[in-house]
């Protein structure tokens, strides 16, 4: 297993690297703006355009940049400068992980929690109302698109804008440190709603695959052999069903690692997301790049947190 | 008749307008802390000599700064703040004495210091520098003698910026330039004072990062560690400005009354507006006016919660006269009286919004009653407030089209891909449909709208719908010189977007450029208004407000300077 994990942590760097590569010829070869034309200002001549394009090595072709830019990555961890805001990239994106964490560990434990216990009682009782209920309000919590949603969250509960007020509105985000208490209520609306399509996602998941478990050979020993109902569903039903739900949350989760724009948009929370979506806005190519980065980063570890997790699951895999 | 009572109509909007922007009711209570909500970054730099946009001289220009000429909110000419009196002219215009304020210091680390001319000589050079990235030197500062040789590294200083002593500061030029001798352009944040041995080596390296570690003189600061390190702001989240105990109120004509001023970045547009008319304390960021449906509910429940200013710009279709049939005259005239400047309006909320233009200077502009004013210059095609197809038909036979209409193949067209600019484009696109003309539309982010096609003159791109533009400190040359002066074409960054360069216009503007009197000045200009607006070179449809939203406690107080955005340092609650 150890060498396993060693052997796929050197394909990451091989992945993150690759990432960055086509990442470096997409968004430097053909860029959405010109970057030296956006550092200028308003109204620049074309003389101090060319000046910052010199000095920023814009002039040089994309391998040469691209030499700069993984040297000064490799060996000082120097993501550059934001065009835009002229700040260092690394320090204004590692600002903003903390805050995606917060949100995203959250709603993860949020929706696998509601997710698993919502499937399992619809499979348990299927066909019957509780079934057709949960699964009709899963099919709606995947239809409503989450930058609705927070909106209509906002206005039915925010304290500051909503009609009842509950709970904190948006830009309400306090760092744990600060404030543990207001840390956690000024997450429950984010949550809530950033784990409704993912929670309902998981049920019918979890649902299908189970149904199709409970029928099969081995659970109808293992009640022949009078074990009671719930260690039946839950130890062998649940057990072995759930692998796909594991999969599905490591991507998930190493996904929204990467940045859950919507919901830090319409929340306000300075996370990974707002930040990757603040530089789209701005075409400001340094902070893309690291958040792409990133992104990669959090989604290949995911993968393999996911791949060392179906050992123990399930104990027919073994890895070499 | 009707043109006649459209002019009535129109003043009365004007002026209503006018007295609605005068800002805020009740008395001013000094102290608290205000929170400015922004939908976007905000601020895009700390460093004075990046400053050009609206939002960095709201919330940092003004509040945290003294510029040798300031702008009370109210007034179009400049008010001496670092300087001790307006510049004193010699030498035929062409040498500019400006005599300095003793005893102002800096904020911490260098509080023990005061501002000297050297530091105002030094902030001005920098502004020349790549890595500071100034967008307006080269435009106002350009004629200073010695400047060019300083631009292309044969001069260590600016020579025709000299300073004899420590209080007095003198500028040579090589021609008269009204924007100087005026004190205008010395107006301006290249004017805040930087001590050229604390920022020189900040000022080295690709970027300056002087911004991350600059010194304050304003009666606020940005919250720093005392050693010369920024503490409050995080870029696009918050800005936390708090009072500057070096500051010398006996010496500022600004009240500042708050304590504080906080900035929040990032939130969306509609949450934002609904949070600063519902709580306390709170005024709107970094948007020109809220979503439309915030400001029609707005209006409907909270009018006096909204302070509409004119922000002295305009918006305008922009139409490229190096492609066909768009070189011919007759058919921008055509296009202009085809377009229905009503109906763009309402693309971006209604009469609030801004008034129907007649030409293309906005109030405030000098030269604009010159022009004609509200009622403008007469032209029938550019100022129908609905569109006069039959008038534009008669422009497109004038043009060649013997059937009224255009037969020819689609136009690329380069517009905004988010609301309300995408949806002013895709009323236009419907407008021009009915004299023939298709165009093929791209939508994309507005940042790559303006870098990659419609200010690159390769891309050869026809017609841009989203564009605006404001006059720096009220000057129409800056309403004119950038955008129709032929020398102004450049391979990126281009805003003379219709790529005129007509040598007769070229030296009438050369030439305003260099008229003192003001009258006269005034005068010249408004001919220049007169023939872009008969050429049609952009179809202006609204002279634009910026509609700024208050809490009901807050008394916000509209720069005109600044296009109507907040003047913090007025600001306050009410009592």
């Amino acid at each position: 297993m150890g060498r396993y994990i060693v052997r796929r942590l050197l394909w990451v760097v091989v992945l993150l690297f690759l990432v960055s590569l086509i990442t470096f010829i997409v968004f430097y070869a053909f860029p959405t703006a010109d970057p030296a034309q956006l550092r200028a200002g308003r109204q620049p001549n074309p003389q101090l355009v060319e000046q910052i394009r010199h000095s920023l090595g814009l002039d040089k072709p994309w391998y040469v940049q691209y030499f700069r830019y993984m040297k000064a990555l490799v060996l000082h961890f120097d993501f550059g400068r934001s065009y835009h805001y002229n700040v260092p990239v690394r320090k204004h994106i590692l600002d903003a992980v903390a805050p995606t964490a917060s949100l995203v560990v959250g709603a993860a434990v949020l929706w696998l929690v509601s997710g698993i216990a919502v499937g399992t009682i619809s499979a348990v009782r299927r066909g019957k109302l509780i079934d057709r209920l949960s699964m009709g309000g899963a099919l709606v919590a995947i239809s409503a698109p989450v930058y609705w949603l927070g909106l209509v969250a906002l206005y039915l509960f925010a304290s500051d804008i909503g009609k009842v007020h509950i709970f904190p509105g948006a830009g309400s985000y306090t760092p744990i440190t600060d404030d543990p208490v207001k840390w956690f209520t000024s997450l429950i609306l984010p949550w809530i709603v950033l784990a409704a399509s993912f929670a309902a996602f998981y049920a019918r998941l979890l649902r299908g695959n189970l149904i199709e478990t409970m029928s099969e050979d081995y659970i109808r020993t293992a009640r022949a052999k009078g074990l009671r109902e719930r260690r039946v569903v839950l130890r062998h039903g649940v057990r072995s069903a759930i692998t796909p739900v594991v999969t599905a949350a490591g991507l998930d989760i190493g996904i929204l690692l990467g940045g859950a724009i919507l919901t830090e948009k319409v929340f306000n929370i300075p996370g990974v997301g707002m930040v990757a979506f603040d530089s789209i806005q701005n075409a400001d190519l340094p902070i893309i790049q690291g958040t792409v980065l990133l992104g990669a980063f959090f989604i290949v570890i995911a993968n393999l947190v996911v791949d060392v997790l179906y050992a123990f699951l399930d104990p027919r895999v073994r890895y070499a | 008749m009707r043109r006649s009572l459209w002019s009535i109509i129109a003043a009365l909007a004007v002026l209503a307008l006018v007295v609605a922007g005068c800002g805020g009711g009740g008395k001013a209570k000094k102290g608290g802390t205000v929170t400015i909500l922004d939908t976007e970054g905000g601020v895009d730099s700390l460093d004075p000599g990046y400053w050009y946009y609206q939002d960095d001289y709201k919330s940092l220009g003004q509040p945290t700064q003294r510029w040798l000429y300031g702008w009370k909110p109210n007034e179009t000419t400049p008010t001496p703040d670092l300087a001790t009196a307006l510049p004193a002219v010699s030498n035929g215009g062409r040498t500019i004495t400006v005599k300095i304020r003793s005893g102002i210091r800096y904020s911490a680390p260098l509080q023990t210091r005061t501002v000297k001319a050297a530091d105002i000589k030094y902030a001005m050079e920098r502004c020349f520098l790549p890595q500071v990235g100034n967008g307006y030197y080269h435009s106002y500062y350009g004629d200073i003698a010695g400047a060019d040789a300083f631009t292309k590294g044969k001069a260590k200083q600016i020579s025709g910026i000299q300073v004899p002593d420590a209080t007095t500061l003198v500028i040579k030029t090589t021609k008269p330039i009204f924007v100087l001798t005026s004190g205008r352009a010395l107006g301006m944040p290249c004017t805040v004072p930087i001590p050229k041995d604390y920022a020189q080596k900040y000022d080295k390296g690709k970027t300056s990062t002087y911004g991350e570690h600059a010194v304050f003189t304003g009666p606020y600061m940005v919250q720093n560690d005392g050693k010369g390190n920024i503490t409050g702001y995080e870029a696009g989240k918050t800005l936390t400005l708090v009072r500057n105990p070096k500051w010398d109120k006996s010496t500022d004509f600004r009240p500042a009354y708050f304590d504080r001023i906080e900035f929040k970045g990032g939130f969306d547009a509609t949450v934002a507006a609904r949070k600063t008319l519902t709580g306390p304390r709170m005024l709107s960021g970094d948007y020109a006016a809220p979503p439309v449906a915030v400001l029609k509910s707005g209006l409907s429940s909270r009018k006096s919660q909204l302070v509409i200013t004119p922000s002295g710009g305009n918006r305008y279709i922009g139409l490229n006269t190096r492609i066909k049939p768009l070189d011919n005259v007759n058919v921008r005239r055509a296009l202009s009286a085809a377009i229905d400047r009503t109906s763009l309006r309402q693309t971006r909320g209604g009469p609030t919004i801004g008034t129907i233009a007649t030409h293309f200077f906005p109030p405030g502009i000098g030269g604009f009653e010159e022009g004609g004013g509200v009622q403008g210059p007469g032209f029938a095609f550019a100022s129908s407030p609905t569109a006069n197809v039959p008038l534009a038909q008669q422009y497109m036979r004038k043009a060649g089209f013997a059937s009224g209409k255009y037969a020819g193949p689609a136009l690329l067209t380069f517009a905004d891909d988010a609301p309300p600019a995408k949806e002013t484009a895709e009323a236009f696109q419907s407008q021009v449909g009915k004299l023939g003309f298709k165009l093929k539309l791209r939508e994309v982010p507005h940042a790559t709208m303006l870098s990659k096609y419609c200010e690159v003159p390769k891309a050869a791109v026809a017609i841009c719908p989203n564009f605006g533009w404001g006059a720096d400190f009220f000057s129409p040359q800056s309403m004119i010189d950038p955008l129709f002066n032929g020398k102004n074409i450049v391979p990126t960054g281009n805003v003379n977007t219709a790529q005129v360069n007509d040598p007769k216009l070229n030296a009438q503007i050369e030439k305003a450029k260099t008229i003192t009197d003001p009258a006269a000045s005034a005068k010249a200009w408004a001919a220049l208004d007169k023939v872009v607006t008969n050429q049609s070179y952009f179809l202006t449809w609204i002279w634009d407000n910026n509609v700024g939203l208050e809490s009901k406690d807050m008394n916000g107080v509209p720069s005109k300077f600044n296009s109507g955005e907040w003047d913090l340092t007025f600001s306050s609650f009410k009592k």
